[in-house]
């Protein structure tokens, strides 16, 4: 008992004397462990909503698409051109009507909507412009499906009603006027459904769209008319396509429905679509800003460990000698471990418990629905799998900060830990004969950095890993052009990308930190013999921008390769613009260069006796 | 160019202080010396009576709090950072107790370090290292690093490498402060040949054999001088005596 | 010059006057040049009436040239005096009495008589440093010189100590 006494004492009574540094652990140790949490909780949380609007609007179960127009009967993604001939409009509506109606009266099927006429037009509004789904109704309230005003009233001759998460995103509001196909509408009000994914997944996967020409240059939105506005609005040709919406005595069995029913064998039948699947549309986008998230998370993980080290790194000398100490005054290694594990598995802990608040919090924020939907999602619970792998990883990581100088100090002699003989500086032959080349300031600066060539490598790969973050998020930006994100995975990206500058900048000050507090004896000296504080900071400056330069680089082709790795599916990878690319790089050594000089500049104006005599001490 | 200033050294009310009000340590206070050139000067006294902080004023590694300071009829207590690392680039030559090599250059590297950082290009300063070390008599050591080498040994390396510039001023603290009675006589001998190759020297040290190798003794007590003491010019005809040899 | 002294001198073997002094000059570096050249005669007369060496006349040499040459007893009394380890006297007492003598009587201040005998140390010691550094490596005259110089500075650091305690006493009367 009393061991453990001493032990706990001697281990605050550490954390006490050096209390900055327990708390920049502590905060590097948390990030990671933030992160972590945030990854982990973001899981199925558009049940809620969905569910919720499907009460409210009375959603379907199934909805089944007709395309009168085509050979093949299953709805065309983008851009893709029909072939076939088009039957004039009336046709198409007979056409509709007889392929439809058998399943108006399935066996299983209690009530119906429908079918009601469907386009895809160009729509402008003030300056902007961008491409609408129209769908027909009739002005009184439908037995299936009958989406929820958010505001103003619903569709009436002229008066169009905008799905709200499309309206959100072009800021469009009640009284507005718009143009549908050349058209001028008014908007009357805004509504949210549960039958047709909202912004930006109306034309995911589930239900198809017909996007032919300019309009599929554009992320359609749904916007609801009369069905007379709606005619008109298809024109000669007639509606491209015909929405029927089906209640099921037993929802669950919508997929068994589906199977039953859908032939894709056939030309001329529709295409159904279970609620399940139109969820998961919704879902389709939360489910990218999940991906996002995850991997961003993963990225600053990296990025928080890198941190760890760095400041573990710098306190090495430090530690060693405090173990040395240990040993001196009668304690036998094993009891030096224990203390040190000790210490940084109370400083692990609480920062396991800061993350895990943290990303318990913001989860929240970051993962709304939209507008798309009715409600907030509930609160992502903190599992007991998540908090049991964040607290681990975070003692993984305060474990492992405690045995290497435990270990370092327990195989090598009292004497040699006491006097710091343990880690000399890292002589590189190569360096010293090339630097002697260049002018005085790039020559300390080279020979400063290189002493310690591990941090060196910390400071390429923190680099790397924010650059890879960047180009991932530049590559998603690149794809987007063609085919909206919409605003929830514009946000994720960019939080994700202004987390990783944050981290990847105090990493940069962490490192130029710890190195001008490690090189404060040899940059004295350099003093001493002539050199002014002004080379001194710009020597380090300099010499940390080629493994900046590296680390930019190589965060290229990691950038690429964690897009290719995140996103399912095929096709090829977008590379953002060089001059994009560029302008990143350029960007990043500056921001570098910037970061170091700060720390080094206040190392590097202490009066040279003063440094130097308390080396001797 | 006027011929050069008889006075290397002048130092009028010099003071140092420490600390705050209800705090103040008065390091050096109110000195007033004048050093020859071509003079070795040294300096005596207990532990903490201000004779480092004394020598880092004269050698510009600290500024003084108050007082004047003139090296070579220039005047230097006011000098900016930038110029004060000129002044130490190529007029005084520091040499240090704890020797403060690097340890990852090797004994020529380090040498050649101070003619680098003032400009000279690769092959000039090797070549200057190369004769210093000759000087020195580690010749045959250029390659080795300062771990494997002794006390006195590092002691020449660091004096070899207060010599790079060629400097006029050479300013020694404690040199023999951690060597052994062989390793001092080595470090001895190289003070007399500078000395005697016209080398001003200012060496502070509590070894009264270094002390007594100097042309002028000045003793130091809480940061002011106390007595003086000029060595040239000794006795003789007692060395017997010394030596136990007299008649009985 | 201590008696055993040139008795061991001569122990190696016999020798006469003048090889006797060249051996101690080697020995001596510049102190030996110091010494008289009487001094060892002196010696070597003392050292026979004792009855340690005798003189005998070389052979094949005219009657000048004398022989000393170690008799049993010689022999005895330099083996027992290799083995003793009796060490020269230090005598700080005198100086010691001259402080408080002067302290007591009011005739001089005592931190002036140590500051001039520091001085004269000072410079002898600067007088034997010279010497030592002329002498090449590894002499034996440079390993006495050595002695006399951290004895000199031992000396010094008493005085040093001198000082420090008579300015206390100085500054409490």
């Amino acid at each position: 008992m009393g061991r453990l006494l001493l032990v706990c004492r001697l281990a605050v009574k550490d954390l006490r004397y050096r209390p900055v540094q327990a708390l920049l652990l502590l905060l590097a140790i948390a990030a990671g462990a933030a992160t972590l949490t945030l990854g982990l909780s973001l899981q199925g949380t558009t049940n809620n909503p969905y569910a919720r609007t499907r009460t409210v609007t009375n959603g379907p179960d199934v909805v089944a698409s007709f395309f009168p127009g085509n050979s093949n009967a299953s709805g065309p993604a983008t851009g893709v051109n029909p072939g076939g001939s088009n039957t004039p409009g009336t046709g198409a509506g007979e056409a509709a009507a007889t392929s439809l109606l058998p399943l108006e009266h399935a066996s299983g099927v209690v009530a119906h909507s429908g079918p009601y006429p469907v386009t895809w037009t160009l729509l402008q509004i003030g300056h902007t412009t961008g491409s609408a789904e129209v769908e027909g109704r009739n002005s009184g309230s439908s037995p299936v499906d009958h989406p929820r005003l958010m505001q103003g009233t619903w569709v009436r001759p002229g008066g169009v009603v905008v799905e709200a998460a499309f309206a959100s995103a072009f800021g469009i509001h009640v009284g507005d006027s718009l143009r549908l196909g050349g058209t001028a509408f008014r908007v009357v009000g805004t509504a949210v459904t549960a039958a047709i994914p909202a912004y930006p997944g109306t034309c995911g996967r589930p239900i198809g769209c017909f996007l032919v020409g300019n309009i599929g240059s554009y992320n359609p939105g749904l916007v609801w008319a009369t069905e007379a506005d709606a005619k008109q609005l298809a024109g000669s040709s007639g509606p491209e396509a015909y929405l029927l919406n089906l209640k099921l005595n037993n929802p669950a069995k919508a997929r068994a429905f589906v199977n039953r029913y859908d032939n894709n064998a056939s030309s001329t039948a529709p295409t159904l679509y279970s609620w399940q699947s139109i969820r998961d549309g919704d879902a389709q986008v939360i489910a990218k800003v999940q991906k996002v998230l995850f991997t961003g998370s993963w990225l600053l993980a990296l990025l928080a460990l890198t941190s760890v080290a760095v400041l573990v790194g710098g306190r090495m000398t430090e530690q060693t000698r405090r173990v040395g100490l240990l040993k001196a005054v009668g304690g036998t290694p094993r009891f030096v471990a224990v203390v040190l594990l000790f210490e940084h598995v109370l400083v692990g802990l609480c920062a396991a418990g800061v993350g895990l608040l943290v990303g318990w919090q913001v989860a929240p924020l970051v993962d709304k629905p939209g507008a798309g939907l009715l409600g907030a999602p509930s609160a992502p619970s903190l599992t007991g799998t998540t908090v049991a792998l964040v607290v681990a990883v975070a003692l993984a990581v305060a474990i492992v900060a405690t045995f290497v100088p435990a270990i370092r100090a327990a195989r090598q002699s009292t004497v040699a830990a006491l006097e710091d003989s343990a880690r000399p500086p890292r002589r590189s032959a190569a360096v010293i004969n090339l630097s002697a080349h260049l002018p005085a300031p790039l020559l300390l600066g080279a020979r400063l950095v290189v002493r310690r060539p591990r941090r060196l490598l910390l400071s390429v790969f923190s680099v790397a890993v924010t650059t890879s973050g960047l180009v991932a998020v530049l590559i998603i930006h690149a794809r987007s052009a063609t085919w909206s994100l919409g605003p929830q995975v514009i946000q994720a990206t960019t939080i994700i990308s202004v987390m990783l500058i944050v981290l990847a900048a105090v990493n940069a000050v962490f490192i130029a930190w710890t190195t001008a507090l490690e090189a404060r004896h040899p940059a004295a000296l350099a003093r001493a013999l002539g050199a002014t504080p002004e080379q001194i900071t710009t020597g380090l400056s300099v010499a940390f921008l080629p493994p900046a330069l590296l680390g930019a680089l190589l965060g290229i082709p990691g950038g690429i390769a964690i897009y290719d790795g995140a996103r399912s599916g095929g096709g090829t990878t977008t590379l953002p613009s060089a001059l994009w690319l560029v302008a990143m790089v350029i960007l990043t050594l500056l921001v570098i260069a910037g970061l170091t000089a700060v720390p080094t500049r206040i190392g590097a104006r202490r009066p040279v006796a003063e440094v130097l005599q308390a080396e001797t001490a | 160019m006027n011929e050069p200033e008889k006075v290397l050294v002048r130092a009028q009310g010099l003071r140092k202080e420490y600390g705050r009000e209800g705090g103040l340590a008065r390091a050096v206070n109110s000195v007033d010396l004048e050093v020859a050139r071509g003079e070795a000067l040294a300096i005596m006294g207990p532990s903490g009576c201000g004779k480092s902080t004394l020598l880092h004023l004269i050698g510009g590694l600290d500024r003084p709090s108050a007082g004047e300071l003139w090296l070579a009829g220039r005047r230097i207590d006011r000098l900016s950072e930038r110029e004060l690392a000129r002044l130490r680039r190529h007029e005084v030559g520091f040499v240090f107790q704890a020797y403060h090599l690097m340890d990852e250059l090797t004994a020529q590297e380090n040498v050649e370090l101070p003619a680098l950082l003032a400009g000279r290009s690769p092959g000039e300063a090797r070549r200057r290292a190369r004769q210093l070390l000759d000087q020195v008599g580690l010749a045959e050591r250029a390659d080795y690093l300062p771990s494997a080498l002794s006390g006195g040994q590092r002691q020449r390396v660091a004096i070899a490498r207060a010599l790079a510039n060629e400097p006029q001023l050479v300013l020694a603290d404690e040199p023999t402060g951690n060597l052994d009675s062989a390793a001092t006589l080595e470090v001895l001998r190289l003070f007399e040949a500078l000395h005697a190759a016209g080398l001003t020297l200012v060496i502070v040290t509590h070894d009264e054999r270094i002390a007594a190798t100097a042309d002028r003794l000045i003793s130091m007590r809480d940061g002011t001088f106390v007595d003086e003491t000029h060595l040239a010019g000794g006795t003789r005809g007692n060395l017997v005596d010394l030596a136990g040899l007299g008649s009985e | 010059m201590q008696q055993e002294v040139v008795l061991a001198m001569l122990a190696k073997e016999p020798s006469q006057g003048y090889q006797l002094r060249a051996r101690l000059d080697r020995a001596l570096g510049p102190l030996g040049e110091a010494m008289n050249d009487g001094q060892v005669y002196v010696t070597l007369g003392r050292l026979e009436k004792a009855g340690f060496i005798t003189r005998r006349v070389a052979a094949g040499t005219s009657t000048d040239r004398k022989l000393y040459e170690l008799t049993p007893a010689g022999q005895e009394r330099v083996t027992e005096w290799l083995s003793e380890v009796s060490w020269p006297k230090p005598d700080l007492a005198e100086f010691h009495l001259k402080l408080i003598a002067a302290a007591q009587a009011g005739l001089a201040d005592p931190i002036g008589i140590v500051d001039m005998q520091r001085r004269e140390l000072l410079r002898r010691l600067r007088e034997v440093e010279r010497a030592a550094m002329a002498e090449p490596e590894h002499s034996d005259a440079g390993l006495l010189l050595e002695g006399i110089v951290l004895r000199l500075q031992a000396d010094l650091r008493w005085l040093e100590a001198c000082e420090r305690v008579w300015t206390e006493w100085r500054s409490k009367s």
